[in-house]
């Protein structure tokens, strides 16, 4: 069994003259969560897409779980969960309905499937809601009976696109919860996500990607710490600043000022000769995300 | 309890063909169960008024049709156009609805099915219906005469078949139309001239001669023929390539119908 979930090597993608993704070279370790980042557009959905069979390849090489995404789909949408983007669910029929139709793709048996369908339930807190009609449910019940159906064939691999995009701080706290808990079983978590308290929480190392490309990967941490100084301080632009001291770098994005210093102890001093309270903090991904992708405005997709 | 299994491997094994297509036939029967009879009352009730006004208004002044009386010429033509009429708006506009508003197709996609998995397993479904449609209109009329042979106890059969072939060419449809609103040329530029020109009304000889040719090897000609000769009890001498033709073409037109969707859902 190999260590590497999936392996991809100058991976591309392209649609007439477009390249969604273009020389992409990543592996994602078993066991671990590995989140994408990147500006919509980026080409993080295409190179999900890429990977749960949905877009063959244009040039380069991908293996996942050991298959060919393009020849051996089959063989490996059976191993697989996804969470798409959207719900996707038959609004007109239960929630239990739902998962025992789901259950009959993977053609698992009847009474295999009764069973794994109320521990689906019970794990995903849905339980009191298995008779509901899926038009009576809120996005969060929603969200969750698409993870719990993407869960009913034991993936090794789960793969979620924006897995809590618009849902409320408890449902995606829930949400969290349970994908903590499928990594100490051993699932596999490959997510993109646009919360950089998301990839915080759950990613052991993350990819930053714009317009097609790779632009940094790595331990969160460690991509921080390559790329920024560890602490920083937000000022309004129009304060002035006589001089930068030595060791403070300077960044400017819109009406703000971003001052960052291997210390909080210069930032403080720095603070003291201004008038007013500044917050000084750690540097977060939500910093290294706007440093590597640039503190400008990306086109939707 | 416990949620809790390990990743279960690659020992898992793939569902068989005919699960997957059951498993697609269930989740149709499923989710359109509640509405069904909404959905289906009229595609029976339809040709049922029209034979009743026909039966009031025309077959009177018509001594006989093709050597039958009008009402029983006309009968089995309207019996195959609910199976037609079902199947080709449920697999036309219902299935662009399924990919492009629901995006049903995306979610069954992620499983092992693959895209003829699908398709076909739709087509079952449509099938399946366009037996019953056709029975029923066929009880109706049998209630009122207008089925002279045990010979149509087959028709269901054909009901099934032509169901397969309207929803194959429904597929083509989704296939090629840029949006919603050109359904209307495939339901009234082609599924509606069949049901006129297929010798549905009135004996092909009545066209002119090269419409009938073409008529002739039309998609509904065939199973309108062979259901008369089943409700008639009457066989023709090309009653072997009606049959061949009704049994055949769907499974073509499957075959292709459900590949074209490839390029819709697989970019």
């Amino acid at each position: 069994m190999p260590a590497n979930l999936i392996e991809a090597k100058n991976l591309s993608k392209a649609y007439g003259d477009f390249k969604a993704v273009d020389g992409v070279d990543f592996a994602v370790r078993r066991g671990e969560c590995f989140g994408f980042l990147g500006p919509n557009g980026a080409g993080k959905s295409t190179l999900m897409k890429m990977i749960y069979c949905f877009s063959p390849r244009s040039a380069g090489e991908l293996t996942v779980l050991g298959l060919n995404p393009d020849r051996q789909a089959a063989a490996l949408k059976n191993r697989l969960g996804v969470v798409a983007q959207s719900d996707n669910l038959d609004d007109e029929i239960s929630v239990r309905e739902n998962l025992e139709i789901y259950s009959g793709y993977f053609g698992l048996p009847k009474k295999q499937a009764a069973q794994k369908i109320e521990e689906l339930l019970h794990f995903m807190s849905l339980t009191e809601k298995a008779a509901a009609r899926i038009r009576e449910l809120s996005g969060g019940l929603k969200r969750r009976l698409v993870i719990a159906r993407a869960l009913l064939n034991d993936p090794e691999l789960l793969i979620l696109d924006e897995p809590t995009t618009g849902l409320d701080p408890q449902v995606r706290h829930l949400i969290w919860v349970k994908l903590r808990e499928l990594k100490k079983r051993g699932v596999t978590l490959l997510l993109t996500t646009h919360y950089m308290e998301e990839a915080q929480q759950l990613c052991d190392r993350l990819l930053v990607m714009d317009k097609g490309r790779v632009l940094a990967q790595g331990k969160p941490r460690d991509l921080m710490a390559r790329h920024l100084p560890p602490y920083v301080m937000e000022l309004p632009a129009s304060r002035r600043l006589a001089a930068t001291p030595p060791g403070v770098k300077v960044d400017r994005y819109q009406d703000r000022v971003f001052l960052y210093a291997k210390s909080p102890a210069q930032l403080h001093r720095l603070a003291g000769k201004l008038k007013g309270h500044f917050s000084i903090r750690p540097v977060g991904l939500e910093d290294l995300f706007l440093k590597l992708t640039g503190r400008d405005l990306h086109e939707s997709e | 309890m416990r949620a809790s299994n390990p990743p279960a491997g690659p020992g898992r094994p793939l569902p068989s063909l005919a699960r997957k297509l059951s498993a697609v036939w269930m989740r149709h029967f499923t989710v359109y169960r509640r509405n069904f009879f909404t959905n289906s009352f009229f595609i029976v009730v339809e040709p049922i008024i029209f034979i009743t006004a026909v039966g009031w208004g025309l077959a009177s002044s018509i001594s006989s049709m093709g050597g039958l009386d009008y009402l029983s010429f006309i009968a089995p033509g309207q019996v195959m156009v609910a199976a037609v009429f079902s199947a080709a708006f449920d697999m036309s506009y219902g299935t662009y609805f399924r990919m492009e508003m629901d995006h049903n197709y995306d979610s069954m996609l992620v499983t092992p099915l693959g895209v003829t998995d699908i398709f076909w397993g739709e087509l079952l479904y449509h099938g399946t219906k366009g037996a019953l449609f056709s029975t029923g209109v066929l009880a109706v009329f049998a209630l009122w005469g207008l089925v002279h042979s045990p010979w149509a106890l087959l028709v269901p059969l054909v009901g099934f078949l032509t169901a397969l072939t309207f929803g194959s060419l429904g597929l083509f449809a989704v296939r090629l139309v840029k949006d919603i609103s050109q359904f209307n040329f495939f339901i009234s530029g082609v599924i509606s001239p069949l049901t006129l020109f297929s010798g549905t009304l009135f004996p092909m000889d009545k066209l002119p001669k090269a419409v009938a040719f073409c008529a002739y090897w039309l998609p509904l000609f065939h199973p309108v023929h062979l259901t008369r000769m089943l409700t008639t009890g009457r066989f023709e001498a090309d009653w072997p390539l009606s049959l061949a033709y009704t049994l055949i073409m769907p499974w073509v037109l499957g075959f292709f119908a459900a590949r074209a969707m490839r390029p819709k859902l697989i970019q």
